[in-house]
């Protein structure tokens, strides 16, 4: 019997969303039953909503001029193939256009080993790595590997506060980590195969560092990246592992730590034989015999990742993700592709991209770091992606890499609605040129039918825009273009 | 954004700023003729502002205001244990006068607490109170952090943690705003008054963190500004916010109109000219202006339930003074702040009211060289409102003889801090079956009967 966890309260509010808005009920067969506590709130009409559109907003930080049309052109299905097959890896150079790494080529952490960012300021390297991830979302033409190191960059949540050494006057951080793990675990396998990213993500320093595993030795277990990785990274908190499990693989994992010798490599990951358990342990069942050493921790890992939980677990989260409901019928066909392939994650994801239900799933609420990148595409923005931008997306209440909990930022619709103003003021800054190191394109046409085109990609025609067209129609042109962007349209994707 | 720098010294006990500790007179000392050497003290704090809610309905929660002394105030100071002898050994020139023999404020004088604790000269504005029952302290408490550093005893105190060794990174009070939810849309329910949220509350979304009231509001351009032909004007901006946000109910209309709902009284009444009820006067500091805020917000039934405000200047390595100095300027402040909320509300404003004040370690019992004091272990809380059991001094007290200190020079932490927070969390603010969800390190020791309810 699982223990309970303590992070049940949220994630049992979590409204499964039922999508009999759009009076689509095929779709509303297909929802499991709702957990929630109290009413289910109604969710906003998406009008004549395009399938191109739709997909922008899903598989990609939403379409920039021009993109609808050539989405449309090159066919949706045909598209979804090319961003599948962006290519992967840690390196800014062979993974990047040479458009992005002209735009990446100054920022320093990308192109420093963890080591020697120990001597930074703290402010500097998370300033960095923000801007990074912003750059990445806004102009790199591989828009769903993006989209899928935002979900897994979520789903591995590290914190860059975390302190990890140091003493009181310079505290070594997590965010010195940061940039190697966001490279080797997250971009090298957003789109590669799950059971490698798990395995990566257990060497990484950041992680390591960040769920204390860097303490977890023979004798002096600590169970904290343990517990995590069972209930956050694979098996999810019914996955139907016990308690006694989570200690046997926290003994698994002893001696996974970071090096920090000196004259080492430090701050690399470094498996330590003496400090970990080599006595004979029962995970989940299955007996590793004694005297294994890192084999333990490698063959826990691959056990976890091929247990039917956690091909359920990913899966519901990214039908969460990418459908914005937990879709029963869509999380066993996903799960089954997990199955069948060793949790190649590209299937999966074509799977539900390709999926009909796609175009009629109910809307999502963008997160703050959403529709920042969202309405940067949207107005074509040239941006440096620093403070400018960023003290924007801290008031939003998303400042990259600084969500203190394991389970990522959250995706409830109601955790940011507290943001709307923000969200307006950047809107408002954004149209009044206010934005340091940040400028838009208005375009040629700014009446409110040709923005509704050019930032929203509707048709003007469409009823659900009547309002937005009549409220902006006696505002001053730059005032439509802020708006638009801080209409109630504009929140979901 | 910048991390708020509180101004203290570094972990080795050196005063930024201070190249050295000089010896100074009695005289100097107790007038407090060091302020300089303890440098760039900011003695700002910042205000939150808090949420939308209409009282009654799931609101029969108090208004919470924490109200963090960040520097480690001297919790031997400011509730003096006079009636024990040794406190006068150990602080043979920082030792305060005992009170009186009558039991009211006295000029210089501590003001007598309970025949053997005394409260500090300089917050004599809230001895009422305390005579009333409407504020108590609590003495000998603190985290088991032991580290007496002031990154992590903040951390630690912050995450809701017994010790360092806690876990859960995210804050005590983000886990207690998602552990009991609130029905209202308010964008105001939790706000710091601060450049950058506090650690108690990451990990929650729901959390406007502003320097002072007059942040929030829309950014509008200003009427003179013609960009791409436009004559930016606030009222068209407003008109149309309002029309499109006006029809829907689904969470983000609704969460819209409530920010313009708010977004308007704080336009009508302009809190700048709030005036304070009673005749309450608030001090014109960072504190008071905060505090004042808050009554504001309450006030307007904009549906506030968690206020977080700072304060620095607590770190008295050097020239600490006594009843008259550089601590007694700080606690001055805090004092008359409090009291002037206090007062503002009124008995019947307070009766659903819970102020917390906490700090995250106190001071050494033997006063230094520099007539200050370096750093300790346990301190002192107080707890403000009609909640509130007051007139009493809780806690057990170790005492200060040197083989009932930690380590033989600091105040033993005979109460852990997360008693009084959890007991104040499931007496008057809703929390009870939720007190696991928000500590979940560790056990949490019985309460001690502090809170109504």
């Amino acid at each position: 019997m699982p223990r309970l966890s303590r992070r049940i309260y949220l994630t049992a509010g979590a409204a499964i969303v039922v999508a009999g808005v759009s009076g689509c009920s095929e779709v509303a067969r297909r929802v499991a039953p709702a957990r929630h506590m109290g009413k289910i709130p109604p969710l906003p009409s998406t009008g004549d909503l395009s399938p191109a559109v739709r997909v922008l907003n899903r598989a990609a930080f939403g379409p920039s001029p021009g993109d609808v049309a050539q989405v449309t052109k090159t066919g949706i299905a045909a598209w979804i193939e090319r961003q599948l097959d962006a290519p992967l890896g840690p390196e800014t150079d062979e993974s990047e256009v040479w458009q992005m790494r002209l735009r990446l080529r100054n920022i320093d952490v990308l192109h420093n080993e963890s080591y020697d960012l120990l001597d930074w300021q703290g402010d500097e390297v998370r300033a960095q790595l923000q801007q990074a991830a912003l750059l990445r979302a806004v102009y790199s033409p591989h828009q769903l590997r993006e989209r899928m190191v935002d979900f897994w960059s979520n789903h591995f949540n590290i914190y860059a506060r975390k302190k990890v050494g140091g003493n009181d006057s310079s505290p070594e951080l997590v965010e010195v980590y940061a940039a190697r793990d966001n490279a080797n675990v997250i971009r090298s396998h957003a789109l590669g195969t799950f059971p490698q990213m798990l395995q990566q993500s257990a060497r990484s320093p950041a992680m390591l560092g960040y769920l204390d595993n860097q303490l977890n030795k023979k004798g002096v277990a600590n169970e904290n990246y343990a517990r995590e990785l069972m209930e956050l990274h694979t098996l999810g908190v019914d996955g139907g592992y016990t308690q006694k499990d989570v200690q046997e693989l926290a003994r698994c994992l002893t001696g996974w730590t970071v090096e920090d010798r000196f004259l080492r490599n430090r701050g690399t990951f470094l498996y330590d034989d003496t400090l970990h358990d080599d006595g004979e342990k029962v995970v989940l069942g299955v007996r590793f015999p004694a005297g294994e050493g890192e084999r333990d921790g490698i063959k826990a890992l691959d056990l976890l990742a091929r247990h039917p939980s956690c091909a359920h677990f990913i899966s519901k989260k990214l039908v969460r993700y990418f459908h914005g409901m937990e879709d029963e019928v869509l999380i066993r066909e996903t799960a089954e592709i997990y199955r069948k392939t060793g949790g190649e994650i590209k299937p999966m994801v074509a799977h539900l991209l390709n999926s009909p239900s796609l175009i009629s799933s109910p809307p999502i609420m963008k997160r703050p770091f959403d529709f920042v990148v969202s309405t940067l595409r949207a107005t074509n923005a040239e941006t440096d992606g620093k403070s400018g931008v960023m003290e924007h997306l801290e008031k939003m209440g998303q400042s990259l890499f600084q969500w203190p909990m394991p389970d990522g930022y959250p995706d409830k619709t109601a955790s940011w609605t507290g943001s709307l103003l923000a969200r307006w003021n950047f809107a408002l800054a954004l149209s009044q040129n206010n934005v340091k190191g940040t400028s838009i394109d208005f375009g040629a046409d700014s009446s409110p039918e040709g923005l509704v085109q050019r930032l929203l990609g509707r048709r003007p025609d469409d009823p659900v825009l009547a309002d937005l067209l009549e409220a902006v129609r006696n505002v001053a042109p730059a005032d439509r273009v802020a708006l638009m962007l801080a209409s109630p349209i504009f929140q979901w994707r | 954004m910048k991390e708020n720098l509180w101004s203290f010294c570094d972990g080795d006990g050196n005063v930024s700023g201070a190249a050295s500790r000089p010896i100074l007179t009695r005289r100097q000392a107790i007038q407090g003729g060091l302020v300089t050497a303890i440098s760039s003290y900011l003695g700002a704090s910042s205000l939150t502002e808090v949420a939308f809610a209409s009282p009654g309905s799931d609101s029969e929660r108090d208004l919470l205001v924490v109200l963090f002394l960040r520097g480690a105030a001297d919790g031997l100071s400011i509730v003096a244990p006079y009636g024990e002898d040794d406190y006068y050994r150990l602080r043979p020139t920082l030792g305060l006068a005992k009170p009186a023999g009558k039991k009211q404020p006295a000029a210089g004088r501590l003001s007598d607490l309970n025949g053997f604790f005394g409260l500090h000269p300089a917050l004599d504005g809230l001895y009422p109170y305390y005579e009333q029952g409407m504020m108590a302290a609590v003495h000998a408490v603190g985290s088991f952090d032991r580290s007496r550093s002031h990154f992590e005893a903040m951390m630690t105190m912050e995450r809701g943690a017994p010790d360092q060794k806690g876990k859960d990174p995210s804050g005590w009070l983000a886990r207690f705003l998602n552990a009991v939810p609130t029905a209202n849309p308010t964008p105001l329910r939790a706000v710091a008054f601060n450049t950058v949220t506090p650690d108690s509350l990451r990990g929650a979304t729901a959390v406007t963190t502003i320097p002072s009231l007059n942040d929030y509001r829309l950014d509008l351009p200003k009427p003179d500004m013609k960009k791409h032909g436009a004559t930016v004007g606030t009222k068209a901006i407003n008109t149309a916010l309002t029309a499109l946000y006006g029809k829907g109910d689904d969470e983000v209309t609704r969460s819209g109109r409530a920010t313009l709902t708010v977004l308007e009284t704080l336009r009508r009444s302009d809190p700048a000219s709030y005036k304070p009820a009673n005749g309450a006067k608030y001090p014109e500091t960072g504190l008071g202006s905060g505090l004042r805020q808050v009554a504001f917000l309450r006030r307007q039934n904009l549906g506030l339930e968690v206020a977080c405000l700072d304060r620095g200047g607590w770190d008295t390595h050097v020239g600490q003074g006594g009843a008259v100095g550089w601590l007694a300027l700080q606690l001055k402040d805090v004092g008359d702040s409090l009291a002037a909320f206090a007062k503002d509300l009124g008995n019947d404003g307070l009766k659903r009211v819970t102020i917390v004040v906490m700090t995250e370690f106190g001071r050494r019992a033997r006063e230094n060289s520099g007539l200050g004091t370096d750093h300790g272990r346990a301190s002192a809380m107080f707890l403000l409102g009609g909640g509130v059991h007051g007139g009493k001094v809780y806690g057990k007290w170790p005492g200060l003889k040197s083989e009932n200190m930690e380590d033989g020079m600091d105040l033993k932490v005979a109460t852990e801090y997360r008693c009084v927070l959890a007991e104040m969390i499931a007496k008057r603010l809703g929390g009870g079956n939720k007190i696991a969800a928000i500590f979940p390190d560790g056990n949490i020791p019985p309460p001690l009967g502090i809170f109504k309810g």
